[in-house]
């Protein structure tokens, strides 16, 4: 009688321990996935802001058209980027070649003292703080997923069913860090 | 201890704070019970339970209406709006909570709501002007996180606690000072014995519960300190908000007790006598000293010492 019963607590005990490590890990992901479409958001926004400013430049800097062009594929690839390593890719090279937009625009005082110019510049910056701040978050989730993983003996559950760590999102151009755990 | 186990821990010390809440009401029940007719207990336990579930439903409203805080729009505050969505992002809330402001030179700031879709963040006017992007995200991030980590909600609850025991003692004390001759009552009360141990528990009951609330507040404002860093990725510009809330001696004009631990630094800055005869325990908030100590600890840098006379320093 004794030994049924602590054969009965014990799987019990194993069950709702394997309900809660996989309900956790269900969480995580789907709070990568969230992560992750809210880059992408950021990013398309970031996208639609292109042709604007390209109708604004153009007006002044006309002979620019190579740089025009590259615009206009980066912000296809932006909206047609597959994944997190296809979404990262077109976001460094639209950002790339905003850079150069702006420093082209330098040389044009007027086109800077535009109001709609400033509004869009405006705008820009905006999203382009959103993008870090969804690329924290997102990388912030995905190493508490991945961490929740690799730890034994979750990695278990995760080996059984099929979880797989995800990629942190990262620029080319900068140093960019995976989080690091606050403790106090 | 990292953050998600500082997350676990505060969760099973709010459950003991509910419990002891729990406790603290059914200690006052018994009492009631006891001292007078089961009628009286039950009339003040229908209004209790009524005022609670208004007041829970309504705390988001009450605690604006009570600390001077109104709605503002993107339109009419463009940058400390967007501060708001990015930090809303960054810690990866569904929907960027409404922003409220306070006319009030004296910088501070405050979240409250019931859940995250229903949270709002408020900062006085004099927190908007006095600080840069960097201090105003720290700041934020603070109140964000407080809304992420469900510190909005149970702070909301404890105030409505806090509300409801206070509610019922008052009323135990109009029953016992101006109702207690009535000949309507029936025999077999306890006489005088019992309404002295009624009014005791009238007197002590709200004074445990402003402590629990209290206990539980500080311990909050670290573990909101260490979501924020997480959030902005900027321990300096915390701390460096939080030396310009020290080193500001401007009291608050609109604050009461009940609202004043929603604030990221204590807006009672008069209770300086109470605090060393009492060790703290009535603080809302741990001392910023240990605040900015603690965040240095963290980044690794060290702030400049105050200039002037720090207003909160021992």
């Amino acid at each position: 009688m004794i030994v049924v019963i602590v054969i009965v607590v014990l799987v019990v005990l194993v069950l709702g321990w394997l309900m809660y490590t996989y309900n956790r890990l269900v969480r995580l992901r789907n709070e990568s996935d969230q992560g992750f479409s809210g880059i992408d958001i950021q990013l398309k926004r970031r996208a639609d802001l292109i042709p604007n400013l390209v109708e604004s430049v153009k007006a002044y800097a006309a002979h620019e058209s190579g740089l025009f062009e590259e615009l206009a594929q980066a912000r296809a690839s932006t909206l047609s980027a597959q994944g997190v390593a296809g979404a990262a890719d077109a976001a460094g090279k639209t950002g790339a070649a905003l850079g150069r937009l702006f420093a082209v625009a330098e040389a044009y005082p007027q086109l800077r003292a535009s109001e709609n110019f400033k509004r869009l510049q405006d705008e820009l910056t905006d999203t382009e703080d959103k993008i870090a701040a969804a690329r924290r978050y997102y990388n912030t989730v995905v190493q508490a997923y991945n961490t929740g993983q690799q730890t034994f003996p979750a990695s278990v559950v995760a080996g059984t069913f099929g979880f797989s760590p995800r990629e942190f999102f990262r620029l080319d151009d900068d140093g960019d860090r995976a989080p690091v755990a606050v403790s106090v | 201890m990292t953050l998600q186990q500082q997350i676990r821990a505060n969760r099973v010390r709010t459950t003991f704070v509910l419990f002891g809440f729990a406790i603290l009401v059914g200690i006052f029940s018994a009492a009631v019970y006891f001292a007078y007719q089961p009628g009286v207990a039950g009339f003040i336990g229908i209004i209790a339970i009524v005022y609670g579930i208004v007041s829970w439903f309504a705390a988001g409203a009450m605690i604006a209406a009570a600390s001077g805080a109104h709605k503002v729009t993107k339109e009419q505050q463009p940058e400390l709006y967007r501060a708001l969505e990015n930090v809303g992002i960054a810690a990866g809330l569904a929907k960027t909570p409404d922003l409220y402001m306070i006319d009030d030179p004296s910088p501070n700031a405050f979240a409250a709501g019931r859940d995250p879709d229903h949270a709002y963040v408020a900062v006085t006017t004099g927190l908007a002007k006095m600080m840069d992007k960097r201090e105003l995200e720290g700041v934020l991030a603070h109140e964000v996180s407080h809304i992420r980590n469900r510190d909005v909600r149970l702070m909301s609850l404890a105030a409505v606690l806090v509300g409801v025991i206070a509610l019922a003692s008052d009323l135990l004390m109009r029953i016992t000072i101006f109702g207690g001759g009535s000949d309507e009552r029936e025999g077999g009360g306890l006489g005088p014995i019992g309404v002295i141990a009624g009014l005791v528990a009238a007197v002590l009951a709200p004074v445990g519960a402003t402590l629990l609330q209290m206990s539980l507040s500080r311990r909050r404002e670290y573990l909101a300190d260490a979501s924020a860093v997480e959030i902005t990725g900027d321990a300096e510009g915390l701390a460096m908000a939080l030396a310009a809330l020290r080193d500001d001696t401007q009291p608050l004009h609109t604050v009461t007790r009940a609202t004043a631990h929603l604030y990221i630094e204590s807006p009672l800055r008069d209770h300086k006598g109470l605090r060393s005869s009492l060790g703290g325990m009535f603080d809302t908030h741990p001392p910023l000293e240990d605040r900015i100590a603690v965040l240095e600890r963290l980044g690794g840098f060290t702030l400049p010492a105050p200039a002037s006379q720090p207003a909160t320093a021992q």
